[in-house]
């Protein structure tokens, strides 16, 4: 039962749903922009100062998400607007029906709260430091009633069938081997297909992963300026990393990745730009930037998973596919993350981890082409409701990027 | 991983996308083969055991020719590669890395 990309789990065969059109999933519309795939009351501490009261009401929720932000001042440029865009992209997230913006001064919480309405139109409801005379137990408490409050609006709230054009997913790869750029990345990338063909969103990021591939890349962008703002998003990173000493062209791939079977670095980027798919490139999206419009994007951002997640998910992407070889427990805090692996050891060790099992393709028991149409269906299954292990063990955090250090 | 257990493959490697000229091994492998290319399944020989991950050719190519995985050029042969011989560092070139010396 554990091989194929047939195997167990609630959504894996054709039948018993009642959804068997891959047309539409049931969401939760929302007043502007995407539909949710959940529906969940944030708690979202935008000042480190109030973090751990945030914590408490969050708690004190059941079934609330919590992003608490360890930083809050003297950040300054670009550094203070990604953290903004993310805090802000995480408020206004199609995922969550209500936020409970938890503040140290009242000026920024309302800034704050005002630009999650502006992009969502959701409820939102503000408790500062400034409303209980710095009286970090009394904030907790107007937090748990407030949030409280909200919560029991969103309960309200029913699915109802939505387009799968609605659907917005990143894709991430963590943990990769032999099987990632053979299998699950081809993979992802197929599916990516699937859902920009339909009118759907999709994005990749971890612009240094291109390297070497970022030719290909901006080969395939939907304008020439997309294509050289590719190549330069990924100069201007090499560079940087130059800056510091580190050649990352020298001896790379390395020595495990040779051993591996990987002979180049095009080959390497090539296998990981794999899970884009191969429809046109309609943009490069700043880090954490919502997508002017559908089809195919890719994010200038870095590299570690969480923070590449968190990037995807303030930019408003509902749902995550997640490639790993051995394996890999990382997921999304607001996105359900579906966990992809083709390694037969990993997929039989990890079986409350990965949520799809493409070994079958690894073994010549199935195509690419097969295992997609299935993890597509997995995908419109998950955003109708059905859990992935992520959610279930709440495996789930999100990590806020800064590009620069506190003054 | 073991290439050992596969009781019910039908192929053995497979080429990425039908444009390749190379294929990629699913387990290790040696002798005849089955290659799945595109639609199709090719029995094809390698000229000496190939492991899980690593690249064979799927025709003969001359020395300076470019080698296609995933549809595109992944770096150069070095040398001639006859069809089913492994390709890698020793007779694969690529346009962007700077290697080691020696």
């Amino acid at each position: 039962m554990q091989e194929g990309a047939t195997g167990p789990g609630p959504a894996g065969g054709k039948t018993g749903g009642a959804r068997r059109d891959d047309a539409s999933f049931l969401g939760f519309p929302r007043p502007k922009g995407r539909a949710g795939i959940r529906n969940a009351l944030l708690v979202l501490g935008i000042n480190g100062l109030v973090a751990p009261a945030a914590r408490r009401i969050a708690q004190a929720l059941p079934g609330s998400r919590l992003v608490a932000t360890p930083y809050g001042r003297g950040q300054l440029g670009p550094d203070k607007e990604v953290h903004f865009a993310q805090l802000i992209g995480l408020g206004a997230h199609p995922n969550i029906g209500a936020t409970l913006v938890v503040g140290a001064d009242r000026p920024t919480a309302e800034m704050i709260a005002e630009a999650i309405v502006a992009r969502s139109g959701k409820q939102v409801a503000i408790v500062t430091l400034d409303d209980v005379h710095e009286d970090a137990l009394a904030l907790t408490e107007r937090g748990i009633r407030l949030g409280g409050t909200l919560a029991r609006a969103i309960s309200a709230e029913r699915r109802q069938p939505v387009a799968v054009s609605d659907l917005f997913i990143g894709i991430e790869c963590g943990h990769s081997d032999a099987t990632s750029g053979l299998v699950s990345n081809p993979l992802a990338g197929a599916v990516a297909d699937r859902l920009v063909d339909r009118g759907g969103t999709a994005v990749v990021g971890e612009t240094l992963e291109w390297l070497g591939a970022e030719h290909v890349l901006a080969g395939r962008a939907a304008e020439a300026s997309i294509g050289e703002a590719i190549v330069e998003a990924v100069a201007r990173r090499e560079k940087a990393v130059a800056a510091l000493g580190v050649d990352l062209l020298y001896n790379n791939p390395g020595y495990e990745n040779v051993r591996g079977g990987l002979s180049s670095i095009e080959e390497k980027s090539l296998g990981a730009i794999a899970k884009a798919g191969s429809r046109p490139i309609r943009s490069v999206l700043p880090f954490a930037a919502q997508p002017a419009g559908p089809g195919l994007h890719v994010m200038d951002g870095p590299g570690f998973s969480p923070e590449s997640l968190t990037g995807f998910a303030a930019a408003g992407a509902q749902l995550m596919l997640f490639t790993t070889g051995p394996g890999n427990s990382f997921c999304s805090l607001v996105a359900p993350t579906i966990k992809i692996s083709a390694h037969p050891d990993a997929t039989r060790a990890l079986a409350e981890q990965v949520d799809f099992d493409a070994s079958a393709v690894l073994l010549a028991r199935a195509t690419v082409d097969d295992a997609a149409d299935q993890l597509f269906d997995r995908l419109v299954d998950v955003a109708s409701g059905t859990a992935t292990w992520g959610e279930i063990f709440a495996e789930g955090e999100e990590c806020l990027f800064r590009s620069g250090g506190s003054f | 991983m073991s290439g050992s257990e596969k009781p019910e493959a039908a192929w053995e490697a497979m080429a990425i996308n039908a444009a390749d000229n190379v294929a990629v091994a699913l387990c290790d492998i040696e002798g005849d083969v089955n290659v799945r290319i595109g639609d199709a399944v090719h029995v094809m020989r390698v000229a000496a055991p190939i492991a899980m991950g690593h690249k064979f050719a799927t025709r003969d190519l001359a020395a300076g020719e470019p080698v296609l995985k995933y549809g595109e050029c992944i770096g150069i042969t070095t040398a001639p590669v006859a069809a089913g011989e492994h390709v890698h560092v020793h007779n694969l070139e690529s346009r962007r890395a700077r290697r080691e010396a020696g």
